[in-house]
């Protein structure tokens, strides 16, 4: 089938507001009586609050409230109702509100915040899972037994930490073991990393006199926040309006309610005023969402020649503070721990486990790097202990046609082509490229595999509207969250190619309003092609079908005699009996002003056929429904004198069904590899033991810079169409992150052979580990004097 | 209150600020110039960058009181929002604006470049770009918006 826009270039809609400064984002917009919250947080990540004297503060110039946490009665959440939008009686974490500040400028409320006079008694503060589930650990949340959990798969411990657990079981791991001739147990970490969208959280509340609350937030899940704030209030869900204008990134932690909530309470303290929540880099760090922080004990069976036989495996998220956002995070790293290959039995247990730092939230692709770090990571081991070629070991292994992953489902041939995907980047990049040194450098080449389906809750789905308008041209009015993944334009070319006419005659909506757009779960999980395509193509053809009825009581044909041809409804037999579209599209007007037929303006939806909840007994069952696999290959080389890592060239190569906008599905890649290789190299939040962020700015937090890039970049789709995606495609935002930690860790074993079982791996590292080996070499005058001077160069610039 | 005579965008203007204010809190705030953009407040992403005395420079590293007869010029100075500017028309045709929360820092960031030097190698550009933080793009797209900037720019001077 020849397409006519989907596969070709396109241009982005609104992205001329985003080059001219006109896109308006939260932080831009400007509400009449407008006032500026600023937050107070605790001196403990852990502590009683034993009392808040807010009178000093209440008299600084320009203060008009202060607000505490007293009087919060119930907690709200998603997953498990756990969350409170302001310290009650205890704090948790370092970055948890404690009180606010109301004032007529920002710099007014922050003068306030020092004049507050809390006291505290401190409790021990665990920042991570292990430590949070000793057994004499102090409990951070002491009523779990109370909490509200949405299903009764999720369980906690009462009298732990454990806030929740889950486990899967699949054949006979017993078996499995006793089957295999060869076994690797280890120990990974994936430490706690952020999502940095260049746009910090900001957000803005304001209770109306006629009952409504109104929110502006940066939030792809507008509905979600509607669903929380109308919960924590008490309020009719459609009493509560939630605006997103232009995003400024997401990555994850802008897609569970986070300041939202915090807002709306600030601001029901001066109802009828706008007030204004605006987070500064360092509370973007403490104060919304962090992600990873998963430990992973594995153990791998397989036999000699290389079948694997079991899986076992436990995961312990250090969910934070609050735990109701990380619970699919640990659902789904279980789910997600197989990877890309058959394992005939598993066992894996996986503990969502509260410590005193920020809750963990949505990152990027979230809980599969976690789990593939490990697993990809394993095979290497497990090759190496074969003698066999990693590669070889992954071919032997992948799951195909017939096979099912670790929690029972079977995968079809047109779910997508791992070997294939293998044989492009073992093409790009070749294993005789590493294992090699020169005078300066060791070199390693390293591959991982790449697996995710867009998860998501069972009912989520995504609604879109479609009205054609009296010159023929259409709205498309959906709620998907551009977040610069360029989904606006995916939508308007599936729209175009659905609808017969030209992209320029489709204009994309650009603002989500939940009073009006159409309800959609979140834009999450790399499912909006996937779910949003599905409901644009529905809503097209009811929109011709109408059209076609419109045209047969006009033409006196049968609407099924009938074609359409996006600016023409005909007679197929004799084309020029026809009438335009533009004359039928809010039904027909007879010369005489009589008007028949029906407008057209048509709503659609469309969700993931078939996935369930899996079983509370076993954990298995049809999670994922669609999935979308690949391959990632890293040639790095290693400084012998100084230990740095220089990453030359990352290969990708994902099975995407069908590429819509090859643009931006390049641009998905680039961004995600480049984030993956900020995870494997340097992203990391650090904690004190006393809970406190070593490094939450963007001056002592890493992110990738364009010096950090790679000199090339590979990138080959493959196109094995899915049996249900629109137009054959499936998702892809999220899945250039996944496989790019471990082919790094992988790499840098293939150049030094140390291996690291954790992320990032830094440049010190690696320096240490070269020191242990007796690998590092003296450094020659002219290199010393080369490396000095750029590092001088980077501090002027910085 | 203090009174800050600068040129804004091409128009002279005198700004009342209480002192403490950077020229990013002036723009925003004040002025309600919301094109520049705050990320991080330590200089660190380049979001807020603005060019003053034609020089890219970051507006919540610089006092706005320390700014008097300055000429300073945002995204929202280069075009009238509809006449794109050749570097604002690269960033399109080249496919290098995703969320474009860093773009307009960007675009100023090589205005100052390419109006010192139109002829700015490679090296320089790079070198310019690196100030910058982009969490979309992996930074390719926008060296090649760049380069294409370059190459529009140096056109639009020889049609004057």
């Amino acid at each position: 089938m020849g397409f006519k826009y989907i596969g070709k270039k396109a241009t982005r809609p609104n992205v001329l507001e985003r080059v001219t400064g006109k896109a308006i984002f939260v932080d831009d917009i400007r509400l009449p009586q407008m006032l500026y919250a600023k937050i107070l947080y605790p001196k403990y990540a852990h502590a009683k609050i034993l009392s808040i004297d807010t009178s000093e503060a209440e008299k600084m110039p320009g203060v008009v409230k202060v607000v505490t946490g007293k009087g919060i009665k119930h907690p709200y959440g998603d997953c498990l109702h756990d969350r409170v939008p302001m310290a009650v009686d205890k704090v948790r974490y370092i970055g948890e509100p404690v009180a606010a500040v109301i004032a007529d400028t920002e710099r007014h409320a922050r003068a306030a915040l020092s004049k507050i006079k809390v006291e505290y008694e401190p409790l021990p503060v665990y920042t991570d899972a292990l430590d949070a589930m000793k057994k004499d650990a102090v409990l951070i949340h002491e009523n779990l037994d109370k909490y509200f959990y949405v299903t009764p798969l999720y369980k906690p411990t009462p009298g732990t930490n454990i806030a929740l657990s889950y486990e899967i079981k699949k054949g006979d791991i017993e078996e499995g073991i006793k089957q295999a001739d060869v076994i690797v147990e280890k120990e990974f970490v994936f430490h706690h990393m952020s999502s940095v969208a260049i746009e910090p959280h900001t957000a803005i509340a304001m209770h109306h006199p006629n009952g409504m609350i109104e929110i502006w937030t940066a939030n792809v899940g507008p509905f979600a926040v509607r669903e929380q704030v109308a919960e924590f209030f008490g309020k009719n869900i459609s009493d509560v309006r939630v605006h997103v204008p232009h995003i400024g990134g997401c990555f994850g932690y802008k897609s569970d309610p986070s300041i939202e909530p915090l807002t709306a309470y600030i601001a029901s303290f001066v109802p009828g005023r706008p007030v204004k929540l605006k987070l500064t880099r360092t509370e973007d760090f403490t104060s919304t969402f962090i992600g990873r922080g998963i430990r992973a004990h594995v153990k791998v069976g397989a036999t000699k020649d290389g079948k694997l036989t079991a899986l076992e495996e436990t995961l312990y998220l250090s969910t934070g503070a609050y735990a109701d956002t990380g619970t699919n995070i640990l659902i789904v790293s279980v789910q997600a721990s197989g990877g890309v290959y058959y394992f005939p039995n598993a066992h894996v247990k996986g503990y969502s486990v509260y410590t005193n730092t920020p809750p963990v939230g949505a990152l990027r692709a979230y809980g599969h790097p976690e789990a593939q770090f490990a697993i990809e990571r394993m095979m290497d081991l497990l090759a190496r202990k074969l003698n066999m070629s990693p590669i070889e070991l992954r071919k032997k292994n992948f799951i195909t046609e017939g096979k099912t992953n670790v929690v029972g489902e079977k995968f079809k041939a047109s779910d997508g082509n791992l070997f294939k995907c293998l044989e492009n980047v073992v093409e790009a990049i070749p294993p005789e490229e590493g294992n090699k040194e020169d005078d300066d450098y060791y070199y390693g080449v390293g591959y991982a595999g790449l697996i995710k389906a867009p998860k998501a809750a069972t009912f989520a789905s995504k609604g879109c509207h479609l009205k054609f308008n009296v010159d023929g041209t259409v709205s498309l009015n959906m709620s998907g969250g551009d977040v610069g993944q360029g989904l606006w334009t995916v939508a308007r070319q599936i729209a175009a190619e659905a609808l017969k006419m030209p992209p320029e005659k489709i204009r994309v909506y650009n603002e989500i309003d939940t009073q009006y757009s159409p309800w959609e779960w979140q834009t999450v999980g790399s499912m909006f092609t996937y779910q949003g395509g599905n409901a644009i193509i529905r809503a097209a053809n009811k929109a011709i079908d109408i059209l076609k009825k419109n045209a047969s009581l006009v033409l006196d044909r049968d609407p099924d005699m009938l074609e359409y041809d996006g600016e023409y409804v005909y007679d197929r037999s004799y084309p020029d009996v026809r009438v335009a579209v533009k004359d039928i599209c809010r039904g027909y007007v007879k010369p005489d002003g009589t008007t028949i037929g029906e407008i057209v303006n048509v709503t659609s939806y469309f969700r993931l056929p078939g996935v369930q909840n899996p079983d509370p007994e076993t954990g298995m069952g049809r999670t994922g429904g669609s999935y979308t696999m690949g391959v990632q290959g890293v040639k790095l080389r290693i400084n012998k004198h100084t230990g740095e890592i220089k990453v030359d060239h990352v290969a990708t190569s994902i099975d995407v069904g069908k590429v819509i906008y090859p643009k931006g599905a390049e641009g998905q890649v680039l961004g995600g590899v480049v984030q993956g290789l900020g995870e494997a190299l340097f992203e990391q939040i650090r904690f004190k033991e006393n809970g406190v962020l070593e490094n939450p700015n963007l001056i002592k937090y890493k992110i990738p810079r364009l010096e950090d890039i790679p000199d090339k970049f590979t990138i080959k789709f493959v196109e094995t169409p899915d049996a249900i995606g629109p137009y054959g495609a499936r998702g892809l935002g999220e899945h250039p992150v996944i496989g790019v930690p471990p082919a790094v860790v992988n790499a840098i074993y293939n150049a030094i052979g140390y291996d690291f079982y954790e992320v990032p791996v830094t440049s010190d590292m690696v320096k240490k580990a070269l020191e242990e080996k007796g690998m590092l070499k003296e450094q020659s005058n002219k290199t010393a004097e080369a490396s000095l001077s750029e590092t001088v160069d980077r501090d002027k610039e910085g | 209150m203090q009174a800050v005579n600068v040129t804004l965008n091409g128009e002279k203007k005198t700004v009342y600020i209480e002192g403490g204010e950077t020229l990013l809190d002036v723009l925003r705030e004040n002025l309600e110039l919301t094109g520049t953009k705050y990320g991080c407040g330590q200089g660190a992403c380049g979001a807020c960058t603005v060019v003053v005395n034609g020089e890219a420079v970051k507006s919540c590293m610089v006092l706005f009181r320390k700014l008097e007869g300055a000429e300073i010029l945002t995204i929202e100075g280069i075009s009238d929002g509809v006449h794109l500017h050749p570097i604002q028309k690269a960033f399109v045709d080249a496919d290098a604006v995703h969320c474009g929360f860093c773009t307009p820092g960007i675009i100023m960031e090589l205005y100052a470049l390419f109006t010192k030097n139109p002829d700015a190698s490679e090296e320089e550009i790079k070198k310019a770009l690196n100030k910058h933080l982009c969490r979309c793009t992996g930074y390719l797209p926008l060296i090649e918006a760049a380069k294409l900037a370059q190459k529009y720019y140096k056109e639009s001077l020889k049609e004057v």
